[in-house]
């Protein structure tokens, strides 16, 4: 079982974060998967635009202005 | 035709003054068995030097290279009369090159300053401008920079310009309130003034700092009842904004000068802000190593922010900066950095944003680019120029705006 805690990219500039979600999404493995806590406005302005990038992209709050997002391939 | 400007405020070394040479056309002179450079040619260059960049004219390392730039006709050295005075270097530079301009004295109200001369040039080239930037890399009493860049604001204001200040990485540091240098000039105090008096002449002077690094340096932080984020101990004048909104200021044919910088304008630039074709392209220079400073971090993070507003980018790996596609990067965990190669390479889709390495810079160090590096393009000295705008090129009928991090 795959125990890896998701990282907490909430301190993250927009910017950063899409650097850092490319950089980790080049490494990832067809059918991989990729968690992550943001913010709703890390949500809304970096993770939807990889939307458009043919990546399956999903969220889910898990506190006040934090959200589970799961990246997939 | 094109009319660019380079301003060095630190220091020029025998490296790039080659490179700037490079920079221009050559051609063929009959009688001669080398090359000269083009005179007569349509495009000027105007290199402006304060600070530290002042002591390469007296470097005897770089005799020759000065001795090539003279015998162009496109190029002209404006030298920053009062720095040279601060240094005692004035009499010694205007006895051994008469051909560079010697900006007056601040202490004579007749003379022209540097930097009213600069604010004057930069006008006259870009055409319908009404407002100047500066990008503040450098904190206060540290550097001198923080000081040029008032100068520089006050006499665009004086010329009845808006100023605009981008205080980024470092540069964060001059919103600090309560600071009392007891013998340097207040550069807090400076700002405040400076965004009084434009703001009393009915401008709307913009200062901004960049969120990430004023968050890093303590500037900004997450208020835990609110969630949101709130400036700590900062002057009034500087609002604290995410660098996308900062790089939304760059949308427009207006000139942003730096420590280290260029530009190049265009005559007969469609007076159009806004649209694709008036925008400067952003040209970012890296010209330090990857990891030791935030340079290389920070220039990068510029250009793919700036790339997703929509700016055209242009980042060119030089001097010391390509160190940064050189070897195999392996980043742990633990050094806390962005793998910068792997950020390159990552990057390297998205749309007008392209990555280029000055050939001649790995030459020199006799290193050559990493394998995975693949999609970085090779240039050299007159296809910098071409990036640069100084060359003409059927894609360069765009202004420029150059920045060195």
């Amino acid at each position: 079982m795959d125990t890896t805690k998701p990282s907490d990219f909430t301190d993250l500039t927009c910017t950063n974060l899409m650097i850092k979600l490319k950089i980790l999404l080049k490494k990832l493995a067809a059918g991989g998967e990729l968690q992550f806590f943001a913010t709703r406005e890390q949500v809304d302005n970096t993770c939807s635009q990889f939307i458009s990038q043919g990546y399956d992209v999903k969220w889910d709050q898990s506190a006040d202005n934090s959200y589970l997002v799961t990246m997939k391939k | 035709m094109t009319s660019s400007y380079f301003l060095f405020c630190g220091e020029v070394s025998f490296e790039r003054l080659q490179w700037i040479n490079g920079c221009f056309p050559e051609k063929d002179s009959p009688g001669k068995s080398g090359h000269s450079k083009v005179t007569g040619a349509v495009n000027s260059c105007n290199l402006y030097l304060t600070g530290d960049a002042l002591m390469s004219l007296v470097d005897a390392r770089l005799e020759k290279n000065w001795d090539s730039l003279f015998s162009d006709s496109m190029v002209r050295v404006i030298a920053d009369g009062d720095e040279l005075r601060l240094h005692g270097l004035r009499d010694e530079v205007c006895t051994r090159y008469p051909e560079v301009n010697v900006t007056g004295d601040r202490s004579s109200a007749d003379e022209i300053t540097f930097w009213q001369s600069l604010v004057n040039h930069i006008q006259e080239d870009w055409t319908g401008t009404d407002k100047m930037a500066f990008l503040l890399c450098y904190s206060p009493y540290m550097s001198r920079t923080p000081v040029y860049m008032l100068r520089f604001l006050k006499s665009a204001v004086e010329a009845g310009l808006t100023p605009e200040l981008y205080s980024y990485l470092d540069g964060v540091h001059v919103a600090h309130t309560y600071q009392r240098p007891s013998e340097f000039e207040n550069i807090g105090e400076g700002i405040v003034a400076l965004s009084t008096v434009a703001g009393g002449s009915g401008e709307e002077p913009w200062f901004g700092a960049c969120s990430r690094c004023a968050t890093a340096r303590g500037y900004y932080m997450k208020n835990p009842d609110t969630g949101g984020c709130e400036p700590v101990s900062c002057i009034d004048a500087i609002t604290i904004r995410p660098l996308r909104e900062i790089l939304d200021r760059f949308i427009g044919n207006h000139p942003i000068l730096a420590h280290s910088c260029g530009g190049t304008s265009v005559s007969g630039t469609p007076d159009q802000p806004g649209t694709d074709t008036a925008n400067p392209i952003l040209t970012v220079m890296i010209t330090n190593t990857p990891y030791v400073s935030e340079w290389t971090f920070g220039g990068l993070s510029m250009a793919v922010a700036a790339a997703m507003g929509g700016i055209e980018t242009r980042v060119i790996f030089i001097e010391q900066g390509v160190y940064s596609l050189c070897g195999n990067h392996e980043v742990t965990p633990e050094d806390r950095v962005f793998n910068v190669q792997e950020m390159v390479e990552a990057t390297s889709d998205i749309t007008g944003l392209q990555y280029y390495v000055y050939t001649p810079s790995l030459k020199e160090r006799g290193l050559t680019v990493g394998e995975c590096q693949l999609s970085v393009e090779m240039v050299d000295g007159p296809g910098l120029g071409a990036l640069l705008g100084i060359q003409d090129n059927a894609n360069n009928s765009r202004p420029v705006r150059t920045i060195f991090f």
